[in-house]
């Protein structure tokens, strides 16, 4: 079963992963980045907090955790890439299965911010 | 040895000098987290003069200094935020999706009471007669109790105390002896800001301590959140007394669902409403009223949603549904399943006897569908307050209408179509005080009064919205004449 199945859940699982990627480029000596990941992981516990709507919490499908591997041991300038471009991935698949539009921006923007490393 | 908790009153906390305690299970695990004290007739006299103490005083705190309060305890509580989910979930086995959102909830009601400088104002007229003004004031009115239920344990109680206190008046919560940590919590918390003393009191226990509130004669108003049995004794109790009273009953929520629904989007909403809270709320679907060829495509799409359900500790933030809050409940929700076997229901899905790894002894009930149940049975009239849908299959709209307003409950109903005929006249024409279009869990925000007719509410003045503000206020009207 999926651990990507509601609002809860994915928020909390994006959380940690901005927490990972914060701690990730501290690895890597990227001060910005691993700012920018901190923000990030503040910003989606205010989503987390602040968007949460009671009466609309519905489950969530089609979503699995096993398509985002994140290989954190890889601090090459590919395995950098490799990383923007999971985290990217997975906002771009969770948005859309969020019934709330300020979560939903929230998530399209961090989706955003990973794919600007990209380029 | 688990801590006794203790009652907060005159600003501090207190052992209740009762000697009886009522132990705080969490459902899901069987823990005991702590011992709630059943306080009596003394605490009670003591928390009352408190309060009637801490009126003089608070109601001649500038009205906005009042609303400030609000600003640092809304502050308090977001900062707290994940705790109090937590400690929720814990005593009542909700989910923290669950609890997440009823403090989001609660917190709208903060945000409202910081309204209450614009709402508490009046009017006025001048020269009603030659030179006569005439206005209108609203003053606080005293001291305010609300006896609040196990299934919202921070919410409910911040639909009232907000309000209640910015208005200017001294308040006594009595919470559910079966969740008293999470209001411990938001207790904690307005001991944070330093409210002068007596504004706010704290009296943990049963039926002792509802007596004794009810019957007090320095309590101007009560409000109360249970079931409709208890409901109608405080209704009866308090207004006996002098009281004004607003008290929310139980429920049987219909949801209709018509052929030209989105079945898909439809029924992912009906499971929200219908397994929420594992169905342990007064706005909970009970029944689903499929309408013609809807019925046999709900019944399937019902089915196949609500086996992907995964029931788990809520703790677990995977688990999309959680524990019953007790064992006497799990017990009491199974025996109504049977009855309704007995009774000719046909189980589409039985929620009895499920287990959840890790939790074996934890009080869960799977979420359950009936088919073939028809409006007479003990099923679709009583309330179950547990996470069972009963399916009953209408001719047509109009036969739909005549079952919902059938019953004896009239807190919610809800009608999922594509036609804004349909939706007119369910609006127009159902005997609920919430309605729900395409929504199943048709709960008001706090700008607006918490419907209810019929059985689910006895008074008139319902909690949250305007009806908050003529609840917790006296209006008085002065006619001047300068002569």
């Amino acid at each position: 079963m999926s651990t990507l199945n509601q609002f809860g859940a994915i928020l909390t699982y994006a959380i940690e992963l901005e927490g990972n990627i914060a701690s990730y480029y501290e690895t890597v000596g990227d001060a910005d980045r691993a700012k920018s990941a901190t923000k990030r992981k503040s910003k989606l516990e205010r989503i987390r907090r602040e968007n949460v709507v009671e009466i609309t919490l519905e489950p969530i499908d089609g979503l699995d955790e096993a398509d985002y591997v994140f290989n954190f041991e890889n601090t090459s300038d590919e395995g950098q890439s490799a990383i923007e471009a999971t985290a990217s991935q997975f906002y771009e698949d969770v948005a859309p299965k969020i019934n709330v539009r300020q979560a939903q921006r929230g998530l399209e923007r961090a989706g955003k911010e990973h794919r600007a490393y990209l380029s | 040895m688990t801590r006794t908790l203790k009652n907060y009153i005159h600003g501090e906390w207190v052992d209740s000098s009762a000697s009886e305690t009522i132990p705080v299970y969490n459902p899901a695990t069987c823990e005991v987290l702590a011992q709630c004290p059943d306080s009596n007739q003394d605490d009670v006299n003591d928390a009352v003069a408190s309060a009637v103490e801490g009126f003089k005083e608070w109601r001649r705190t500038p009205i906005l200094s009042r609303a400030q309060y609000m600003h640092h305890y809304k502050n308090l509580i977001e900062e707290n935020f994940e705790e109090m989910a937590k400690i929720m979930v814990q005593e009542n086995g909700k989910t923290m999706d669950e609890a997440r959102g009823e403090i989001r909830r609660g917190i709208e009601s903060i945000d409202f009471a910081m309204s209450v400088p614009v709402l508490m104002r009046n009017d006025g007229l001048e020269d009603i007669s030659s030179g006569i003004d005439e206005t209108t004031v609203r003053q606080p009115a005293g001291v305010f109790v609300a006896i609040t239920p196990f299934n919202f344990p921070s919410m409910v109680p911040l639909w009232f105390l907000p309000t209640a206190i910015t208005c200017g008046n001294s308040f006594i919560l009595k919470p559910s002896p079966q969740t008293p940590l999470s209001t411990e919590l938001l207790y904690e918390m307005l001991d944070e800001i330093d409210l002068p003393e007596g504004v706010v009191n704290l009296v943990n226990g049963g039926v002792p301590s509802v007596n004794a509130l009810m019957t007090h004669p320095d309590v101007t108003g009560v409000s109360f959140v249970g079931s409709s049995h208890v409901a109608k004794i405080i209704y009866e109790t308090c207004t006996a007394h002098g009281k004004r009273v607003q008290a929310q009953g139980g429920a049987k929520n219909y949801i209709a669902v018509m052929p030209d629904a989105d079945m898909e989007a439809s029924v992912k909403n009906v499971l929200g409403a219908a397994y929420g809270c594992a169905g342990q709320r007064c706005l909970a679907a009970a029944v689903a009223v499929g309408v013609g060829d809807a019925h046999d495509k709900l019944r399937d799409e019902l089915l196949k949603q609500t086996q992907n359900l995964k029931v788990g500790y809520g703790l677990d933030e995977t688990s999309q549904m959680g524990s019953v809050v007790s064992a006497e409940s799990q017990k009491r929700i199974e025996n109504m399943i049977q009855q309704a076997v007995d009774e000719g229901a046909t189980l589409l899905l039985d929620g009895r006897g499920i287990k959840v790894d890790g939790y074996e002894d934890g009080s869960f009930v799977g979420p359950t569908i009936l088919t073939d149940v028809t409006p007479d049975m003990m099923i679709a009239r009583e309330e179950v307050f547990g996470p069972v849908l009963a399916l009953i299959k209408a001719d047509d709209f109009e036969e739909t209408v005549d079952m919902i307003n059938a019953s004896h409950y009239g807190n919610a109903a809800s009608i999922f179509t594509s036609s804004g005929r349909y939706a007119r006249e369910f609006k127009y024409n159902v005997n609920a005080g919430n309605i729900g279009v395409n929504i199943g869990v048709a709960a008001p925000s706090a700008s607006f009064p918490f419907g209810g007719q019929k059985d689910s509410f006895f008074g008139d003045l319902h909690g949250q919205g305007m009806d908050a503000i003529e609840f917790y206020t006296e209006r008085k009207i002065v006619i001047e004449r300068w002569i």
